[in-house]
């Protein structure tokens, strides 16, 4: 068999780096070849030279038996390969059809024929059913339906080969089914489809082959018959994952008390919400992001104004107290977002670690902060945590630090505040495998030792293995709770989209 | 070797931009059609030659090395103070009303000329940060336009109710102080004053507080990510505060100490007309905001305004080659501070368009 596609031995180095050393990859006319590996792993290297965005430093491209070499993006393009981007590259103010179409307009005696243009983009849609309203604004689609406008722009280009970075990683549960669905419809249509990934279960349901990248070689391309979730993970680890601890039964007294709370800003984000987590209870707030989680935990953390409402913290109200006073009270904090409110990029690891230990008693003597033995307990996150510094270690710049390693570092400085509530917001977002192992198992202990957690999460997955109960988020309000026995993906994606679980009240999305 | 290098490598930027300041310099005197090296040395004998003219240099160093201090203080909380002018001017006036009408003996009137001064800047920096912290008025316009109001406003009081009369010329000045009020001069003869190690030690304090103490950590944090230091628990706005007060309250001291230890009485312009504060400005930028590399630039720049002087006195090149040479500093400097901003960007644009 001739494979329309083969990278033979690509190598590349930076300087000292080797970021792929020697990886081969091939792949077939109507196949889906899933590329998974954790970050840093050589995923992103490779594709960039295969779409031309860095030249190899050895190595060869073999597109339909014939070497190629690609000068840049353009080159590939006229080739036959596509590229859907994590972030979409789309013009909000433009129509879907305008946006598909753009740089290879039909035309005639120069003029852009709309009318062509429509019917071309609405035969495109139907040949690989990918349903899209043609005329409608792009600001207008949902995320799922933009990421369809991608797909079906690269299609119009004349792509054989689709290179999918990362599609799922913003899709809700149900837009994730049908991504999956227009990916084996591809597929049987002739199209070959790369994808790139960490979430193995996605990985499971769709490819025929899969490659898996570890420290910038190939650990193995195995078919998917073949392979388990299990089997993929030790490849890109490296070693088995251990299971998550058993988790301790305990009836908490109530810690955290959240009444009718409202976050209003022109208009109402959070809604009247209440709930209440207990000592020794993980609550996880399922959602698709935007739907009022962030403000919420902004608002309890004293971020964010509350404009109604209260929060007790053991009891005490400390509504609108200022962040200080807060997480005095017995409140940590993991951001969601880590650069933007987790750490300072250009300071130092040891910096970084710092926040919210400057004027503890412990690390601080008549107005001088007690490096050493701060320094001392740094070290000790690093180790029990396994964070890779880099070569200045302590005095590393924080943003040199890969993202699983800094969101281990903040985890551990959260963590290590030793509060009795601990509020996490996307806790392993773009974190490695072996890293979200590490986390979702400090924070199962902290459970365990009687503290709650009030987790955020738009990973479903993450939300099931960890929580205790579970709430539903959709435009500012909670619109279900669900025990940890009775709470399915299922259940919990159709809540998400807006729908009821009781009754015969399916509201499709 | 590792460690000599980190030394060094903040300093290669100021001196390339001191190195090429120098040659724009050789292309102006050129013009003038002096040599070049000639007029350097020339330069060099003004400020460091003599004993005489190194404490001249030193002298002229001092209220640039304390109002670059101060925003030193404010840039690294990220607060863009620019209002050192009114700060300084309105301390001077302070200072030397305080050491004219104060009974008492003289060290006590010196000691509470010396805090009013500092008082007086601060509180006149702190009305621009609660401004700030209240009604959100953004410091950088706030800072500059109160620049106006302590300037003229002090520029009335010794045109009118404060003027010296008792001279033949009504000149805008007030009396002389005594000479208990006055600073110790460090040489006999020399015009460098005991208010330059006030510099030197306020330059040591807050190296040490930024670098040993929490308050300092924090302005730190406060400087480099907002959020970040809001989410920490970090009371933004106090911090603001206090930097603003600090570097305010360093403007202040830098015209009390040229009133008490140089002109002994508040002259109209006399603080405004050399740019001191703005040359603290330049000091501070130059030095990236560390206190101790603010001693040397700020030495450094008053060197090139004595310098020039002197060369002005032995030969044809007038004194605004000072100003050239300056004003291709400033080009540099503010190259840098974009160029830094660019590569932010670019790398954040990296980030966000980057395949897993």
């Amino acid at each position: 068999m001739t494979y329309r596609l083969e990278m033979r031995n690509m190598t590349k180095r930076y300087g000292d780096f080797t970021a792929n050393d020697n990886v081969s990859f091939t792949l077939g006319a109507g196949e889906v070849h899933a590329i998974v590996g954790e970050n840093g792993a050589g995923k992103t290297t490779l594709m960039r030279m295969l779409y031309g965005m860095e030249q190899p430093t050895s190595g060869e491209i073999v597109l339909n038996g014939r070497p190629v070499v690609f000068r840049g993006p353009d080159d590939a393009i006229r080739h036959g390969i596509g590229m859907v981007h994590q972030h979409f590259m789309l013009f909000p103010d433009f129509s879907v059809m305008e946006n598909i179409v753009i740089g290879y307009e039909p035309q005639r005696a120069g003029l852009f024929r709309r009318k062509d243009a429509v019917e071309a983009v609405r035969a495109l849609s139907e040949r690989y059913r990918i349903p899209i309203d043609v005329t409608a604004r792009v600001s207008q689609c949902s995320v799922g339906e933009q990421q369809r406008v991608e797909i079906l722009k690269v299609l119009y280009q004349g792509a054989d080969i689709i290179v999918l970075d990362e599609p799922t990683a913003v899709l809700t549960p149900l837009e994730v089914k049908e991504l999956l669905q227009t990916i084996r419809h591809l597929a049987e249509s002739g199209k070959s489809v790369i994808l790139i990934t960490h979430k193995l279960k996605e990985v499971m349901e769709v490819a025929d082959r899969i490659t898996v990248l570890r420290g910038g070689r190939v650990t193995g391309t195995v078919s998917r018959q073949e392979t388990s979730v299990d089997e993929l993970a030790r490849l890109m680890v490296g070693r088995d994952l251990q299971p998550l601890s058993e988790r301790v039964s305990l009836d908490g007294r109530p810690l955290l008390q959240v009444e009718n709370l409202t976050v209003s800003d022109r208009q109402t984000i959070v809604d009247s919400v209440t709930f209440t987590v207990h000592h020794g209870e993980i609550v996880g707030i399922a959602g698709v992001s935007g739907n009022g989680q962030s403000e919420l935990l902004q608002a309890i953390t004293g971020l964010r104004p509350v404009t109604a409402g209260r929060v007790l913290l053991g009891g005490k109200d400390v509504t609108n107290r200022p962040v200080a006073a807060i997480r005095e009270a017995g409140v940590a904090h993991v951001p969601e977002d880590r650069y933007l409110w987790g750490t300072a990029k250009q300071e130092s690891v040891e910096e970084n670690a710092l926040m919210g230990y400057q004027r503890k008693p412990a690390f601080s003597r008549r107005g001088v902060i007690l490096r050493d033995a701060f320094r001392r307990v740094v070290e000790q996150w690093v180790e029990r945590f396994a964070i890779k510094t880099g070569s200045r270690h302590l005095q590393e710049q924080a943003g040199n630090l890969s993202g699983g390693n800094l969101q281990k570092l903040i985890v551990a400085r959260e963590l290590g505040q030793q509060t009795t509530l601990l509020v996490a917001a996307e806790p392993t977002r773009g974190v490695d495998i072996g890293a979200m192992e590490h986390i979702h198992q400090a924070l199962i202990e902290k459970r365990n030792s009687g503290d709650g957690i009030l987790l955020v999460s738009s990973e479903l997955s993450e939300i099931l293995a960890l929580s205790d109960r579970i709430l539903v988020m959709y435009k500012g309000r909670i619109v279900g709770e669900l025990k940890r026995s009775e709470a399915t993906e299922e259940k919990i994606s159709v809540l998400m989209a807006g729908g009821s679980i009781h009754g015969s009240g399916q509201k499709a999305v | 070797m590792e460690a000599v290098k980190k030394l060094c490598k903040p300093l290669v930027q100021p001196l390339l931009a001191v190195v090429i300041g120098l040659l724009t310099g050789a292309v102006v005197i050129s013009a003038v059609g002096e040599s070049i090296l000639d007029t350097y040395q020339q330069m060099w004998k003004g400020a460091f030659g003599s004993y005489y003219s190194f404490a001249s240099t030193l002298a002229r160093s001092t209220p640039i090395m304390l109002i670059g201090l101060g925003l030193s203080l404010a840039f690294r909380a990220g607060v863009f103070n620019l209002g050192a002018e009114g700060q300084m001017v309105l301390g001077a006036i302070c200072a030397t009303l305080v050491g004219l009408y104060l009974p008492g003996p003289g060290l006590v009137k010196m000691l509470a000329a010396l805090a009013a001064g500092v008082a007086a800047g601060g509180l006149w920096s702190l009305l621009a940060g609660y401004m700030e912290a209240k009604f959100r008025v953004q410091l950088l316009i706030t800072t500059l336009l109160l620049n106006y109001i302590a300037v003229l406003f002090a520029g009335y009081l010794v045109s009118e109710p404060f003027q010296d009369k008792t001279g033949s010329a009504a000149l805008a000045q007030t009396s002389m102080l005594e000479k208990s009020v006055w600073l110790p001069k460090l040489f006999a003869g020399m015009s460098v004053h005991a208010g330059f190690l006030m510099a030197l030690a306020a330059a040591l304090a807050l190296f040490w507080i930024v670098r040993f103490t929490p308050f300092g950590y924090e302005v730190k944090m406060l400087g480099h990510n907002p959020l970040f230091a809001q989410y920490g628990g970090i009371d933004k706005d106090r911090v603001m505060l206090v930097a603003m007060f600090a570097s305010g309250g360093l403007a202040g001291l830098a015209g009390t100490v040229e009133v008490l230890g140089a002109h002994y009485r508040y002259v109209d312009g006399a603080l405004t007309v050399p740019g001191y504060a703005w040359t603290g400005l330049m000091a501070t930028l130059l030095a990236n905001s560390h206190p101790i590399g603010v001693v040397f630039t700020s030495i450094l720049l008053a060197a090139l305004q004595t310098g020039a002087m002197g060369v002005e006195r032995n030969t044809e090149v007038p004194l605004e080659l000072a100003s050239v040479i300056q004003a291709v500093l400033i080009l540099f400097i503010s190259a840098k501070i974009s160029h830094d901003w660019w590569k932010n960007r670019k790398s954040k644009r990296r980030e966000s368009h980057g395949v897993v």
